[in-house]
């Protein structure tokens, strides 16, 4: 009896002994009465922290948007989408052998667009296709991005096609066939297709086409055959122009080419997106006592927006802060723009405004300006850019004012921080 | 303005004026860092009491005579063989306050050392027993002033772990039959790992951050104890004598204070076969620590009292098993909430020896009751498991 007591003691012990290893310590309720510790004092500070703000007008450079910009506003702002076929096949696939072109039953320029949830188009729209090609005379030439030669090349008489959306029929893909004998007529003298599309509607639109920069571009689809063993051809944008340049050539597979209201950039204002699309650079100068020496929960920079009208006022879109990564050697604010992080990177917040909007506008940079902390300018410039998030794709401008503004409307830096303490000790 | 938002209050009806100094410690401390929401763990931690399993099975009444116990030098010599002694003590709490009731669980081991005899009559030992432990974690979600104009919801963990702990290097004679002296040398040492955790309900504006801080502990101090033998009845006295205890962070030192002295007697009847019952009291002068803590900080002398016997009860074999039971009050180094903080306990313990007398298992159980003249009580059931082995 005592032995099976004594062993039931001993189990009972053990067993207490080994659960009591893993801890449960939480608790709170009977804070603050039993929890007589000293506080977290935050600090709320606003600086005129920003030394360098500027707009770089022209980023993202040429053929490097995400999506590509058809917009008609009449007067005020007409932009076209320019594809490259440089190189167009001459075989298609039938019954797994590789027949000649010799005929092209149908070709039809597949269009991917961009849905724009937050702006959709409501009223019918038309898209034409143009043969921009502009011949040997120019383009073997860096001019053949110049509007003036391009523009012109809008003509009636090279028109290849066209067609009319309904609103509700624009979702992802608009297919626009095109003519089949000027198609032909470059597979077979082996010649470049260029193709230049122009929307028009009753009031003003804006389209966001696919790139090649985003892996989505327009396609040419051409049916060779009425043979249904036939394999359509599916030709990808290509440019062979710049020659020898590829660097170059390249981005201008696909690009947009601007006809009409690309507005210049103002040293008084701090613009994001636009036509041409640019960003925005802020260096900033914040004291090491409490970049270094505290911890920053709350960094917000402060821009006092004011309307911008001119072009789709209502149509918000997102503005991203994003971190400049070159290091302090990259001093060309140009350059240091082309080294923007991703967006979000860091816990980088966006905020969706529209151009009309006006009034102070609250970026939240905390994560940013925590790398900042033990590092020096050199290692880690105090840096940020502002880029829209459709960019090169969709016109709207958002206007801050810039640090020549009067004092109340320049950007500042609001930072909520925690000094160093001496917590812990009871 | 900062609301508390955890359970709401499930009474008013003992002293509004608490209630209402609760109210305006809310309103005015924006943040809590490093809270403990118990009784015992107020200040720089609990007190263990440097007590083996074998004399808190009588309430430490034994404390004094006890060689297991690192409190009086003196009893080394009762060892006479080499011995390692572990001890295992979790304790199991429970605080009752306003906002409800909480249950935690405390991983402590609080007394670990080795002796070996040198010559005929005298021992010497080392070992190292906790003398504050602090460990304590509180989650607290507030509303709390960012600016002149604003509030934001944030949820605050804080977790310290750690103790200030007692390393002693101790010898003790043995010259007579009747009498044995001890001295015995200390270091205090230890550390607390202060870790604070701060969320933001708006997790867009703000970041959260987490902050660690190792305080750690350095000082010193030595102690001295006597004990006197007859056939029936112990005597027994110690003391410690504290020199300069510091606080430091990544080796700054923050503050200063003493190790608090420590007076100890007890009487002990043996005239009883393999029995003991005794009483002990002890003095600690605990206000040397208010130099090392805060302003705010309180720690208070205090007397820790208890009786209780160690009696042979039935056989096993050819071991005694050792039945054991006390009672220990005494007051808690730290105030909370300004005030001082009682424990009553009572303890029964059982004892044998396994392996022909080389392992010597203990096993205390103690319920305490921890209580303030504030609205919050503390109530702990801690299982002490001590194991020494002479090889």
């Amino acid at each position: 009896m005592l032995r099976k007591f004594l062993t039931l003691v001993t189990a009972v012990a053990a067993v207490l002994s080994i659960a009591a290893c893993e801890e449960k310590l939480d608790a709170g309720s009977e804070c603050p009465l039993l929890c007589p510790q000293q506080a977290t004092q935050f600090r709320d500070t606003t600086l005129d922290a920003i030394v360098e703000d500027t707009t770089v007008v022209g980023l993202p450079p040429i053929g490097s948007e995400a999506s590509l910009m058809l917009s008609s506003h009449g007067d005020t702002l007409e932009t076209r989408a320019i594809i490259r076929f440089d190189t167009l096949p001459q075989t298609y696939t039938k019954n797994s052998l590789d027949s000649t072109i010799v005929n092209i039953d149908s070709a039809i320029l597949v269009t991917p667009i961009v849905r724009d949830t937050l702006n959709p188009i409501k009223v019918p729209i038309t898209i034409e296709a143009y043969n921009v090609d502009p011949g040997a005379a120019i383009d073997s030439t860096p001019a053949d991005t110049m509007t003036s030669s391009i523009a012109n090349l809008f003509t009636v008489d090279r028109l290849l096609g066209s067609k009319t959306f309904a609103p509700e029929s624009i979702l992802d893909t608009l297919r626009i066939p095109i003519s089949t004998d000027t198609v032909l007529d470059r597979v077979r003298n082996g010649t470049k297709l260029r193709v230049g599309l122009r929307v028009r509607a009753g009031v003003g639109v804006n389209l966001q086409v696919g790139t090649t920069q985003a892996a989505n571009p327009v396609t040419l689809r051409i049916i060779a055959s009425k043979d249904t063993a036939a394999q359509a051809v599916v030709v990808s944008p290509f440019s062979s122009t710049p020659a020898n340049q590829s660097f170059l050539s390249g981005p201008l597979a696909d690009y947009t080419l601007i006809i009409r209201g690309a507005t210049p950039g103002s040293p008084d204002v701090l613009a994001v997106g636009g036509v041409p699309s640019r960003r925005v650079f802020l260096r900033f100068d914040v004291p090491s006592r409490i970049v270094d020496s505290t911890t920053v929960v709350r960094a917000s920079l402060l821009l006092t927006q004011f309307p911008n009208r001119r072009v789709s006022p209502r149509d918000s879109f997102y503005v991203f802060p994003a971190a400049v990564l070159s290091q302090a050697t990259i001093s060309n604010v140009t350059n240091a723009l082309n080294f923007l992080g991703p967006n979000g990177q860091f816990g980088l917040d966006s905020l969706l405004l529209a151009p009309g909007d006006s009034g102070v506008k609250s970026f939240e940079i905390v994560g940013l300006v925590r790398t900042w902390k033990g590092q020096t300018v050199q290692t880690s410039p105090r840096t940020l850019g502002l880029r829209s998030g459709v960019e090169g794709s969709l016109p709207g401008e958002i206007n801050f004012f810039s640090t020549r503004a009067a004092v109340g409307l320049r950007p500042r830096l609001r930072i909520t921080y925690v000094p160093q303490q001496n917590y812990g000790i009871p | 303005m900062m609301t508390l938002q955890h359970r709401a209050s499930t009474s008013a009806s003992r002293g509004r004026t608490l209630a209402s100094l609760a109210s305006v410690l809310v309103a005015l401390v924006p943040h809590l860092v490093g809270a403990q929401s118990n009784l015992s763990s107020q200040g720089f931690g609990y007190p263990p009491g440097q007590f083996s399993s074998r004399a808190l099975g009588t309430g430490a009444a034994i404390g004094e005579i006890d060689p297991l116990s690192p409190i009086n030098p003196a009893t080394l010599a009762v060892l006479g063989a080499r011995t390692v002694y572990f001890q295992a003590q979790p304790e199991y709490r429970t605080v009752t306050g306003p906002g409800g009731t909480e249950r935690t669980t405390t991983a402590r081991y609080p007394v670990v050392f080795g002796a070996i005899p040198v010559g005929a009559s005298w021992m010497i030992s080392i070992g190292s027993s906790t003398l504050l432990d602090r460990t304590a974690a509180t989650t607290v979600t507030t509303t709390v002033p960012i600016s002149s104009t604003e509030s934001e919801v944030t949820t605050t963990s804080s977790k310290v772990d750690g103790a200030i702990n007692d390393v002693r290097i101790a010898a003790a004679w043995s010259p007579t039959s009747w009498l044995r002296a001890g001295v015995g040398a200390h270091a205090i040492a230890g550390h607390n790992r202060v870790t604070l955790e701060q969320t933001f309900q708006d997790s867009i504006q703000f970041a959260s951050f987490t902050q660690q801080r190792l305080l750690g502990y350095g000082g010193a101090a030595v102690s001295g104890g006597v004990e006197l033998v007859s056939k029936n009845f112990n005597a027994s006295l110690s003391g410690r004598w504290g020199g300069n205890l510091h606080l430091s962070v990544e080796d700054t030192t923050i503050s200063s204070g003493r190790v608090p002295n420590r007076f100890g007697v007890s009487f002990a009847y043996t005239g009883i076969a393999s029995s003991t019952i005794a009483v002990r009291t002890s003095h600690d002068s605990w206000s040397a620590l208010d130099g090392l803590g805060s302003p705010g900080m309180k720690a208070v002398d205090a007397w820790d009292s208890s009786i209780g016997g160690d009696f042979a009860g039935p056989r096993f074999g050819n071991q005694i098993i050792f039945l054991r039971t006390g009672f220990r009050m005494r007051t808690l180094p730290f105030q909370a909430a300004g005030e001082n903080v009682d424990e009553k306990s009572v303890s029964a313990g059982l004892g044998t020896q396994f392996a022909s007398n080389h392992v010597l298992a203990d096993l205390a159980v103690i319920r305490a009751v921890r209580s303030a003249d504030i609205e919050a009580s503390e109530r702990a059931w801690t299982i002490s498991i001590g194991i020494s082995v002479r090889p």
